[in-house]
């Protein structure tokens, strides 16, 4: 009888264990039909641009229905974002603007991308995003044509009005940059004027400066996030290969090209960085500080120099000394003679491939790129967007320093730029090596070595 | 009376059913589609993904850095089991034999990290460690060992090690009690009949109190196992984030710079098969190790 009940169970639970299993695979088979559709996808792109053009025709170009935005709020905070989406809605009182924002919303919103259910439009910035792998999974609309009869209020068509170019994916577009990010390296301009510190304009003269500064205030003059290395790819590396060859090689760097590395330019610049970590100009605590604790460090006259992004004044707003004063200057890494060297890290604004309401999010795209919020996106966060010829120096409200960065990246330096972002598969064990040569646990050989491997695996994915 | 059967049968079912459905759903569910998704090439933020069959597989055999987070997940585990170990049965003997006055207090002091978010605890040690104004550096310049001083956690070789203070730390008091009750319950007598036989303090805790807690060693040891090879994840990724240069990488936090910064979703799912088999090769290699006849006196 005993016997009988545990064969009873048993099979009542392998009947259940089964059951589990199959609704298990099953339930996973949905996205794989998806997955099949994606292949299809770019007819079904066309279908979805036709949808959207009868829509238009059909309603005669109103915009109504329920509009979701995302965007991500980090350094640059959301005020601006209040007010171009508060200004979008009077234009538009027929839209309902739904807003999905914070500092984690990547991280929040990625089961709806995941389950094909995005919002309309994406503003692509922070952490948990990547543009990269947004276009390769297929999930931004292709902006292409559609972009090409974008005019400012002027009449100028939109694409000429761009400080930077947009992301290139074989010659589509998938994405508008809205914010022209740029990494160059911070100092405290009141700090440099009173020690008579040279503010570096070349690679010659910022080691000499450092020298000065290790030497009279007995700090480690530079200071990056040794958790997050790519502050130092970027902000470094990347206007240093610009200056040594141009964008062909950078292009050569993102993209993961065999031999990349190993030229002689990039050789120079890795040399550079050994000559910085052999003379002690590098902070030996670097590898153990996250992007906070070196902002903070550096605030703290800790260090004289840190590689970050525009976004640096607005983030630390709350622990800025009395009397510091931000100085911006591209980084200096440029031989002398050679002009600084500026590469545009954009953050961009997209609409999804699979948006429920496109035309309203067209709408928003076009609404946001104007002179007017530019020059508002300048005012509220202390950066630049991404369109030409907006007068800063007629608001008060925009700080010096942007003002004078702005003349120098215009006047005094040469812009490079990257096709696209580096995919964080190459990204990633770059930065690895990056940071245990600046730790001095490797020599430029290895790191050479360790770089050319990366980009190998990389292509051969 | 005689319970009729059917009755019987309710309630097993009634006990069971609901059980054994949220186990399915929450455990054996999100194992297989692990294990399903370990087969597939997917960044794991869209539809799109693709069967690669045994790839991910070879991909990870063929990762240098796979063996280096293995090495580092088996360094805490050793290094944890030890140190916690033996810090738990010492304070958990202190404080029951030796008759300490303010033993309630302290069982709450060593008690207290465990009551604490392990983040919680990663980031305050993150403070403690600070090259520049951290506790660890400032003491060793105060009593003059500043040749001593270094960046703990960015440093290659000590970035790993500095984490086992802090887990330990976090460790103990749990053990502690688990070991507390143990001893509790040996019975007066024997540590009497031990002392009358001339038995030292050392020599009844070797003969008669180890023997006799020796269940609750078992259950701890395997317990701080499990969760070091699961959830070492946690302090890794808040201190170090697996640096510099994955210095201090374990299983679970590879897994998630796989699954979720560099978009692997598939590769993930891999890592963390492997993270199971692991996880249950080792249970039932200590089950055999640790076997060992229940003492009675």
């Amino acid at each position: 009888m005993n016997k009988k009940f545990k064969w009873h169970w048993l099979a009542i639970v392998l009947a259940m264990f089964l059951l589990i299993f199959a609704a298990a695979c099953g339930a996973d088979e949905v996205p794989d039909e998806g997955g099949d559709d994606d292949t299809s996808e770019e007819s079904g792109e066309d279908d979805s641009e036709s949808d959207s053009d009868s829509d238009a025709s059909g309603e005669e170009g109103e915009i109504s229905g329920e509009l979701e935005i995302q965007y991500f709020v980090g350094g640059y905070g959301d005020s601006w974002w209040k007010e171009v989406i508060e200004d979008f809605q009077a234009t538009y009182p027929e839209v309902e603007i739904v807003e999905h924002a914070g500092p984690n919303i990547n991280e929040e919103m990625r089961s709806r991308w995941v389950s094909d259910d995005p919002p309309d439009v994406v503003y692509i910035d922070g952490a948990g995003s990547s543009e990269t792998q947004m276009v390769e999974d297929g999930q931004l609309m292709n902006l292409t044509d559609w972009a090409q009869d974008l005019e400012l209020e002027d009449g100028t068509p939109l694409l000429d009005s761009f400080i930077a170019e947009p992301s290139d994916y074989d010659g589509e577009l998938f994405s508008l940059p809205l914010v022209f990010d740029t990494w160059g390296t911070w100092y405290d301009a009141a700090w440099f004027e009173e020690g008579g510190y040279e503010v570096p304009s070349d690679f010659d003269s910022f080691m000499s400066t450092m020298g000065d500064l290790q030497e009279n205030e007995d700090i480690e003059p530079f200071v990056t996030t040794g958790q997050h290395p790519y502050y130092m790819l970027r902000g470094m590396l990347y206007p240093a290969f610009g200056a040594a060859g141009g964008n062909e090689l950078l292009e050569d760097i993102i993209t993961g090209q065999e031999g990349a590395w190993e030229t002689d330019e990039v050789r120079q610049v890795m040399e550079n960085v050994a000559a910085m970590q052999e003379a002690g100009y590098i902070d030996g605590g670097t590898g153990a500080l996250n992007h906070t604790q070196s902002q903070m460090n550096f605030l703290l006259h800790d260090n004289a120099f840190i590689p970050v992004g525009f976004w640096l004044p607005n983030e630390m707003a709350d622990d800025v000394p009395e009397d510091f004063e931000f100085g911006f200057i591209p980084s200096p890494m440029n031989e002398a003679g050679d002009p600084m060297a500026v590469v545009p890290d954009l953050r961009p604004l997209a609409i999804a491939e699979e948006a429920d309401n496109p035309e309203a999010a067209k709408a928003f795209v076009e609404f946001v790129f104007s002179e007017e919020y530019a020059l508002s996106f300048s005012e509220h966060t202390g950066a630049l967007m991404n369109i030409e010829g907006v007068d800063l120096s007629e608001s008060e409200e925009v700080p010096p320093y942007l003002i004078e960065a702005n003349d120098l990246i215009n006047n005094e330096s040469e812009v490079y730029y990257k096709p696209h972002p580096m995919s964080s598969d190459l990204e990633t064990p770059v930065s690895d090596a990056l940071i245990s040569l600046m730790l001095g646990d490797i020599d430029v050989d290895e790191f050479i070595e360790r770089a050319e491997e990366a980009a190998a695996d990389y292509s051969g994915e | 009376m005689v319970q009729p059967k059917k009755q019987k049968y309710i309630f097993l079912a009634f006990c069971l059913v609901p059980t054994f459905i949220m186990f399915s759903i929450f455990t054996l569910y999100p194992m297989f589609s692990g294990l399903y998704f370990s087969f597939f090439e997917w960044s794991g933020s869209s539809q799109t993904r693709e069967y690669v069959g045994l790839d991910n597989y070879r991909r990870m055999f063929n990762d240098d850095i796979i063996p280096r987070t293995i090495y580092h997940d088996y360094f805490l585990v050793a290094t944890k089991v030890v140190g916690i170990m033996i810090m738990a049965l010492f304070i958990a003997v202190a404080l029951t034999q030796l008759k300490i006055k303010e033993a309630p207090f302290y069982r709450i002091v060593f008690f207290f990290p465990n009551i604490m978010s392990v983040v919680v605890i990663g980031i305050l040690w993150t403070f403690i460690y600070n090259p520049n104004l951290g506790l660890v550096n400032s003491g060793l310049e105060a009593i003059g060992l500043e040749s001593w001083t270094r960046p703990w956690l960015g440093s290659t070789t000590w970035a790993l090690p500095s984490l086992v203070l802090p887990s330990i730390w976090a460790g103990i008091g749990l053990f502690m009690l688990l070991l507390m009750g143990g001893i509790a319950n040996i019975s007066k007598s024997n540590f009497e009949a031990a002392e009358i036989d001339g038995a030292s303090e050392w020599q009844q805790f070797w003969h008669v109190t180890l023997p006799l807690i020796w269940p609750q060693i078992k259950i701890s040891i395997l317990y701080i196992v499990i969760t070091t090879l699961n959830g070492s994840f946690i302090i890794v990724q808040v201190m170090t984030g697996g640096g510099p240069d994955n210095s201090t990488h374990v299983m679970g936090s590879y897994l998630y710079q796989q699954a979720f910064n560099q978009y692997n979703f598939g590769y993930g799912a891999t890592i963390g098969v492997m993270i199971l088999a692991l996880s249950l090769i080792t249970v039932l290699l200590l089950q055999f190790l640790l076997r060992r006849d229940k003492v009675e006196y």
